[in-house]
């Protein structure tokens, strides 16, 4: 418990620290609850998910950094390995491949990563993962950009 | 250049520098004039050298009594070159016997002949000038190079002391070789200091026992005839290298173990004596003592940086002969005792 406050308190300072080093993650700690923490990564170029910004909510065990933090889209998003309608994540670092040298930061460049390279063969969203599967990569990014920009971009007007 | 010309030249900064011998002892700001003083006599001396080459004569030498050849030590002589060396007859005057030949040229009777004082100079600004041409000795490259080696000097002086008289002790021969720091790879040999130092006494009157330990001076790691007693630096110096070869297998670890390996990247906490020699894994991931034994008992056993799985024996063994990076210290740390005893 205190280590993993000392922890995170290191990860906030070293956040607020380098804040313009990576402008695609902006994370945020929680006002009252160290524990809590939300990210806002911006979709990568030259997916269909570019020009979104997605919301990440981080809730973090007391055994952390030995056990992953528990992370899921709040936005809404069209991708093989994020459950649509929780936003549950399915990423092996979140799981078993989990190391307590992952921080926080690291986590959301492996969830960008995810972003841009999708892999349909453990999906959490079977629409989408079929339709990578049977190689409709137009409908594929055609779904993923509409919900994009329903989702993930500021309305017009 | 004549030889009178340069007895003249030569004797104004001989009394200088004998009065300022005795001022030595007791001022430590007068043993570095004394330093530039000498090594400017020993530019002006190679000039002479150089002209002695040309005329290549040994008898020469003899015959003339201010002839600054006679201050080359026989070690020097093969860094110098083929110059002819010359006993001279006046050994007796020598109170040590060691530096025979040229003791006698600077007693206070031949008043115009360099001082000895000089012949304890580096060997470094003789041969240096000598070797390339007679035309480099100029006063403000003199100048320059003496400025140089008076700083040396002063760093030498500083608390070398110790080392001088406990090596005086130890090594009676009394052969201490040393390459001069001036990178000009030339050997002194003890015996210009002892030349020095007798001469001294001969200049200043005095019969101060400690006279040998006015002019300290370092041994380097590769000299032959070097105490075993001391330290041995390429030992210390090469510590560094031995860091960078062990983590060398450690890939992109390795900038972060040598550059902040002050605290556990785990826990945040800082690194206590004993996690700073802990090894937990190959890969050379390092995290603390507390963090390693939690992950093997709550977390997955596996290693943060590589996801290996930890071996529990070779980890305690790392950590009970703490392997690999405390390794070269303890060495240092013996020698250093060593050299104490």
């Amino acid at each position: 418990m205190q280590a993993s406050r000392a922890r995170l308190f290191k990860e906030y300072k070293e956040v607020q620290r380098e804040k313009s080093v990576d402008p695609d993650i902006q994370l945020v700690c929680d006002d009252s609850n160290i524990f809590k923490w939300t990210a806002l990564i911006k979709g990568p170029s030259e997916t269909p998910y570019e020009g979104g910004v997605f919301q990440l909510a981080f809730a973090i065990p007391e055994q952390y950094p030995l056990l992953p933090p528990q992370v899921r889209f709040l936005t809404k998003i069209f991708h093989p390995n994020v459950h649509f309608k929780t936003g549950e994540i399915c990423l092996d670092i979140l799981k078993n491949a989990w190391s307590p040298a992952w921080t926080l930061q690291s986590v959301c460049r492996a969830i960008i990563a995810l972003m841009a390279h999708p892999e349909p063969d453990s999906p959490l969203n079977c629409d989408s993962g079929n339709l990578l599967r049977s190689g409709d990569i137009r409908g594929y990014q055609s779904m993923a950009r509409m919900y994009t920009r329903l989702a993930a971009m500021p309305k017009k007007g | 250049m004549g030889y009178d010309a340069m007895a003249n030249e030569a004797s104004v900064p001989a009394a200088i520098s004998r009065d300022f011998g005795k001022k030595k002892k007791v001022n430590r700001s007068a043993k570095l004039k004394q330093c530039k003083l000498d090594a400017r006599r020993e530019q002006w001396l190679s000039q002479v050298k150089n002209k002695g080459c040309m005329d290549g004569s040994t008898g020469t030498m003899t015959t003339s009594p201010s002839h600054p050849k006679m201050s080359l030590p026989s070690p020097g002589q093969g860094v110098l070159g083929s110059r002819p060396r010359k006993m001279l007859p006046r050994v007796e005057m020598e109170p040590e016997g060691l530096g025979l030949q040229d003791s006698g040229l600077d007693s206070p009777v031949q008043s115009p002949t360099p001082s000895g004082n000089m012949q304890r100079k580096d060997c470094s600004s003789t041969s240096g000038s000598s070797g390339s041409s007679v035309g480099s000795c100029s006063r403000s490259v003199s100048d320059a190079e003496e400025d140089r080696q008076e700083e040396e000097k002063g760093e030498d002086k500083g608390g070398l002391d110790d080392w001088e008289a406990v090596a005086d002790a130890l090594s009676a021969v009394g052969n201490h070789t040393r390459t001069n720091s001036d990178s000009l790879k030339t050997v002194v040999d003890s015996r210009m200091y002892r030349i020095h130092h007798s001469d001294t006494r001969l200049v200043v009157g005095a019969t101060r026992p400690d006279a040998n330990r006015t002019i300290p001076r370092a041994w380097k790691p590769d000299d032959a005839a070097r105490p075993q007693c001391l330290p041995n630096l390429s030992k210390q110096l090469s510590f560094p290298v031995n860091i960078e070869r062990h983590f060398a297998t450690s890939g992109w670890h390795r900038q972060a173990i040598i550059s902040a390996p002050s605290s556990c990247p785990i826990c945040v906490e800082d690194f206590d004596l004993t996690d700073s020699s802990f090894l937990p894994c190959s890969c050379g991931f390092r995290i603390c003592l507390f963090c390693h034994k939690k992950i093997l008992e709550e977390g997955d056993g596996r290693c943060p940086g590589c996801r290996k799985k930890y071996d529990r024996v070779a980890c305690m063994e790392n950590s009970v002969t703490g392997t690999g990076l405390s390794l070269p210290r303890r060495i240092t740390r013996s020698c250093s005792m060593n050299s104490r005893s």
